[in-house]
């Protein structure tokens, strides 16, 4: 049986199919009569860039309250390497939110390439720049660091929310996640601004950590309340 | 499809407030997702209140279709939505509800309830077997005629991802078909 075969099987089943009930059509069409005008969302390269900008503030903002140590004690190579490929994520993770926001709309990346990247490319960037590899108070100035990250993801979650609260994500579990991890990636860009702290399993870890640990919790929360249409 | 085109200016007259142009793609549209609903082995009594359901979703969320971009994918991405919340529903519904008679008559539930002048292999069944992504992908490409670039932005996929499915979808069907003793070329399907 070739392919053309199956191709009619599955139209004569389709074909076969009962047609739609004239009255529920007439129903359906009878409660949409009153539709007021609604102004479409703003177009992808809007809300990409939208979403970048709240993330950058949020995380320069944090940074100047926190003090900007880490940069200051950065070299000129470091800051040219971290920040572009942090900024390439955040837009990378920008972009893919406003796709979820939007039915039908083609994604940058699939949720889990951008967790994959979100994770290997800044680690793989540290482990390149940072070659001091001791581990003093690894556990407690990391759970600081952690920590910091995801309290400074907590607006920067805010503010993705108000850009995309008139969107509607028919995947909420993906777009959940997906602001979730670009929250993390705001965290993650405010601490290397911030944190003079240039061990390698210590920015690895903790820094790298507030993507993901951002991402799961963005996808949580999604789970357990799912997205709803704008009333 | 030539009707893109039509689509698209009366999906964009619906988000102006005319609600002639909510009613012409009620209309033009709403036998294609039905089919969609029916063919995924759900009662006519489901895809009945599915098919309100999903027009009623595109009417609370007509604002997020972009003037200019395809109309199909944006319509079978709230579809597949509200399926989804149909088998959470359902799934929640039943593991509340005690069994009551093991020999339930399967045949009352059929998928298309009445459905009649069926083709020689129940293609509902097979199709049924199938996974629910590749089920989707097919009744998409082959049912609604829809280009494989509007089937991978309806399930949020890639193009290769829709075609290995499509691929998957037909070695099964294949498969079943020929399990079922249907081995001929269009001749003796006729």
């Amino acid at each position: 049986m070739n392919d053309r075969d199956l191709d009619d099987l599955l139209k004569r089943a389709a074909s076969a199919s009962p047609d739609v009930d004239p009255g529920l059509l007439d129903r359906i069409a009878h409660s949409v009569e009153t539709a007021r005008p609604v102004h479409p969302l703003a177009p992808a390269w809007v809300l990409t860039g939208g979403l970048v900008a709240v993330c950058v503030a949020v995380a320069i903002a944090g940074a100047l309250i926190l003090g900007p140590h880490g940069v200051r004690k950065m070299s000129t190579a470091d800051i040219v390497v971290i920040f572009p490929v942090v900024g390439l994520l955040i837009w990378l993770a920008a972009a893919l939110c406003a796709a979820e926001a939007v039915p039908g709309s083609r994604r940058p990346v699939a949720p889990w390439v951008l967790c994959v990247c979100g994770c290997l490319a800044p680690a793989l960037v540290f482990g390149l720049l940072f070659h001091d590899y001791s581990t003093e108070r690894f556990v407690h100035q990391g759970l600081a660091c952690l920590t910091a990250g995801l309290a400074q993801a907590v607006p920067a979650a805010a503010g993705t929310w108000w850009i995309l609260r008139r969107g509607f994500a028919v995947n909420s579990i993906a777009a959940g996640f997906a602001q979730g991890a670009l929250a993390g990636l705001a965290g993650l860009a405010m601490l290397e601004l911030h944190c003079p702290n240039f061990e390698a399993p210590h920015v690895i870890v903790w820094h790298v950590g507030v993507v993901p640990v951002s991402g799961a919790l963005g996808m949580l929360i999604a789970r357990f309340r799912p997205a709803r249409p704008p009333a | 499809m030539d009707s893109d085109s039509d689509l698209t200016l009366l999906m964009e007259s619906y988000q102006q407030g005319d609600s002639s142009a909510a009613a012409a793609l009620i209309h033009r549209l709403s036998a294609q997702l039905y089919r969609f609903f029916l063919m995924q082995h759900i009662s006519r009594r489901h895809a009945d209140d599915l098919l309100q359901e999903t027009w009623l979703r595109i009417h609370q969320v007509r604002h997020t279709y972009r003037p200019g971009h395809p109309v199909l994918p944006w319509f079978y991405a709230i579809a597949r939505n509200v399926r989804v919340d149909h088998y959470r529903k359902a799934h929640r519904a039943e593991s509340r509800e005690e069994r009551l008679e093991e020999g339930f008559d399967v045949a009352q539930a059929a998928p298309g309830g009445a459905r009649t002048g069926a083709c020689a292999p129940d293609m509902d069944r097979l199709l049924a077997a199938l996974p629910e992504s590749q089920r989707d992908v097919i009744l998409m490409l082959k049912v609604s005629g829809m280009s494989l670039e509007e089937v991978a932005r309806a399930t949020a996929s890639s193009v290769g991802s829709v075609k290995q499915k499509a691929h998957r979808a037909y070695e099964t069907l294949r498969k079943g078909l020929a399990a079922m003793g249907v081995r001929a070329s269009k001749g003796d399907l006729a």
